[in-house]
């Protein structure tokens, strides 16, 4: 195989792990960074995406099926969620996060309980593979980076361009005088969550479509999420595109080339320098949204 | 002053039987269990408390243990530790300091393993882990009596003597499917203690074996993206690409390694070739297996099949790495058939019953330990051929650790 191959191979590669990673990235920056509710269980909400598919995929359905299945699945947990502890930890956001630790516990070893420990797979819905010169290319992450692409410019036009968008960014620069304006703040928090929650079902689809996974497999995705995340800068989802972007292609050329044993380390390390130097991340954000007092 | 004296003998009295609690409650034997019942090591952790839980109830069920006269129940008592050290040496504590356990199985992790053994030795408990780690600790100095590790046990072959069996096996089988000999192998490791220890041993396997070995190539653990990793390992045109050692991360590399075409063949450390089938795995090139120690799914072992119709029996479910209770199952019997020989529970005359004894395993006839408290028995390792049909053989381990 040839060294540029190998190039071009690595630089796809990276594509892929971005496409999964801006995904999570994405809902994080949504929740965290628009309705200021650290929910450290968005990987579980993620895994749970992932055991539904397995569920609907087991049970005779199509991918295409158990996807929305694994969306509204996840984003209805989401809303329960929201309406019936988060709600209540809006106030106080430190309250919020050690909910959502607790979550992270409950959640695993619910799914433990009932499907038992091991690892879940289906079969690739799509297993074509595209051999160009010495690069192979499977169709399934081409399906997985395309449907990402799609969902998180739709997420960027809502955000930025529809009333809905613009009434949300609105009560994060003052929920107290967005209220007064008639917005429904907290209905609009719960809107976000819910579409955090959904995308987080959607990318425990694509996850499994891809890798087998377990009841465990939220937690790192979390974490490169909420690096992500404020790399980009909360509540950016352009940001968090481009973070994802550059973190999955520092990650898969570290595996490369580099010190393949610390590349999990490189996206933490980007977090830090970024955080000491730009607060706000590299393309700006919130400071996650004040307060109603 | 005889008030006092009466108070005094009373209250002594009580603590002296609260110290051994376990056998004061009905001629009950409490037996401890410390594995990852969830976290990242689960798939290996949940098969402890199966392996060990299911031989408690055979020897519960054929009477109990006869030791000094009386006949004894065993109890286990599990505690998960979350994949967590921290959490591991918590429940070793609890379950030496409070439960008041006659002997400890675990954990499957294998520097908690050594972390609970601080805890366990001091305290004089019987300890068995599978783990061959072990041997950093297990010295002719540490194990004898009065030494600070003579309570401990190594309940799985010394690394030199697995890697080298595994080794052997992979190219033998591999070889034919292959149709010439490999000569270079590339490893892919997950990057904790554990497999920068197996590494080690493995690649000097390898080496011995006349392998050119270009590159070990580290991952960190809970990766599931292994492209770049595996395109790397593709670089190097490899015959063989080894995966060490998790059989989760494993099965997830596997199908990438596939796609990518990374080599030519592939070894699977710690996948039951019953998880290939039952998962319908399939691949365009050979692949190798190899459990640890005897297969559930295509054994050559002629006891594997009754001991895993057992197991999975007792609602334990079908895992990739469920061999690993028999690291423990086999001497929780072991345990209990010392404990009769020595007519005591006392934790010295069961350590000298031990390194007498050779006792009848589904692993192995003849399962003794040597003087520095480890096993000696062989390795699975299978091979599924393109077309699907897998053979199995147990490979011997090598005599002498390779030289260099």
């Amino acid at each position: 195989m040839r060294a540029v191959d190998i190039f071009i191979q690595q630089i796809l590669n990276g594509l892929s792990i971005a496409s999964v990673i801006t995904l999570i990235a994405v809902g994080v920056t949504l929740i965290f960074g628009l309705t200021g509710i650290i929910n450290f269980a968005h990987g579980e909400f993620l895994m749970i995406g992932g055991i539904v598919t397995w569920l609907a995929v087991s049970a005779g359905l199509g991918f295409p099926l158990a996807a929305v299945l694994a969306i509204l699945a996840v984003g209805l947990m989401g809303y329960i969620l929201e309406r019936g502890i988060f709600r209540f930890t809006l106030e106080r956001p430190t309250n919020g996060f050690i909910v959502s630790l607790g979550l992270i516990v409950v959640l695993q070893h619910v799914v433990v309980l009932f499907w038992n420990p091991n690892q879940k797979s289906i079969p690739r819905p799509l297993t074509t593979v595209w051999e160009v010169g010495g690069v192979r290319i499977a169709s399934v992450r081409v399906m997985v980076i395309l449907i990402t692409v799609a969902v998180v410019a739709l997420s960027f036009r809502m955000i930025t361009a529809s009333r809905y968008g613009r009434a949300l960014r609105a009560s994060v620069e003052d929920r107290d005088t967005a209220a007064l304006m008639g917005i429904p703040v907290r209905r609009y928090i719960t809107g976000v969550f819910v579409l955090g929650s959904a995308l987080a079902g959607l990318g425990g689809a694509l996850l499994i479509a891809l890798f087998p996974i377990t009841p465990f497999t939220g937690g790192t995705m979390v974490m490169k999420g909420f690096a992500v995340a404020l790399i980009g800068g909360l509540g950016n989802i352009y940001g968090a595109v481009a973070a994802g972007l550059i973190l999955g292609i520092v990650e898969g050329f570290s595996a490369g080339y580099g010190f393949s044993q610390w590349t999990d380390a490189y996206s933490f390390v980007l977090m830090i320098l970024v955080l000491l130097f730009r607060p706000h991340g590299l393309f700006g954000g919130t400071s996650g949204p004040r307060m109603a007092s | 002053m005889k008030t006092v004296l009466k108070l005094g003998v009373s209250a002594a009295f009580c603590l002296g039987s609260l110290a051994y609690p376990a056998l004061a409650e009905d001629n009950i034997v409490k037996i401890g269990v410390v594995a990852a019942e969830s976290g990242s090591f689960v798939s290996a952790g949940h098969t402890l408390p199966a392996g060990v839980g299911l031989a408690v109830k055979q020897i519960n069920d054929a009477g109990g243990i006869k030791v000094g006269g009386k006949t004894y129940k065993l109890e286990m008592v599990k505690r998960d530790d979350r994949t967590d050290i921290a959490t591991a040496i918590a429940a070793t504590q609890e379950l030496v300091r409070d439960v008041k356990v006659q002997a400890i199985f675990g954990s499957e992790t294998h520097d908690f393993t050594l972390a609970m053994a601080k805890i366990t030795q001091p305290a004089k408990i019987i300890h068995f882990a599978g783990n061959s780690t072990l041997a950093k600790i297990l010295t002719p100095d540490s194990v004898k009596p009065g030494g600070e590790d003579h309570y401990l046990f190594q309940s799985e072959p010394q690394e030199f003597q697995r890697s080298g069996s595994t080794a052997s096996g992979v190219l033998t089988l591999l070889e034919p499917l292959l149709g010439y000999k490999p000569k270079k192998s590339v490893m892919i490791v997950g990057n904790d203690a554990t497999g920068q220890f197996l590494s080690s041993y493995y690649f000097k396997a390898l080496k011995a074996e006349g392998q050119d070995v270009p590159d070990i190539i580290f991952y960190p653990p809970d990766t599931t993206d292994f492209s770049p990793f595996l395109t790397r390992a593709k670089s190097l045109n490899p015959d063989i690409i080894h995966f060490w050692y998790n059989g989760d991360s494993t099965l997830t590399a596997l199908p990438q390694a596939l796609e990518l075409g990374a080599a030519k063949s592939y070894f699977l450390f710690g996948v039951d070739p019953g998880i290939w089938k039952e998962k319908q795995l399939s691949a365009d090139v050979p692949v190798a297996m190899s459990c640890v120690p005897v297969c559930w799914g295509e054994s050559s072992n002629p006891k594997a099949k009754a001991y895993f119709d057992a197991y999975f029996a007792a609602g334990a479910p079908h895992g990739v790495t469920s061999s690993v209770s028999l690291l423990y199952h086999d001497y929780v019997h072991f345990l209990a058939e010392a404990w009769e020989k020595a007519g005591s529970f006392d934790p010295d005359k069961t350590v000298e019953a031990l390194l007498t004894l050779h006792h009848q395993g589904v692993v192995s006839d003849d399962l003794t330990f040597n003087p520095t408290h480890q096993v000696t028995h062989a390795t699975e390792v299978c091979a599924a051929a393109p077309g699907g049909d897998i053979s199995c053989s147990m490979q011997q381990p090598p005599a002498e650790a390779p030289k260099s």
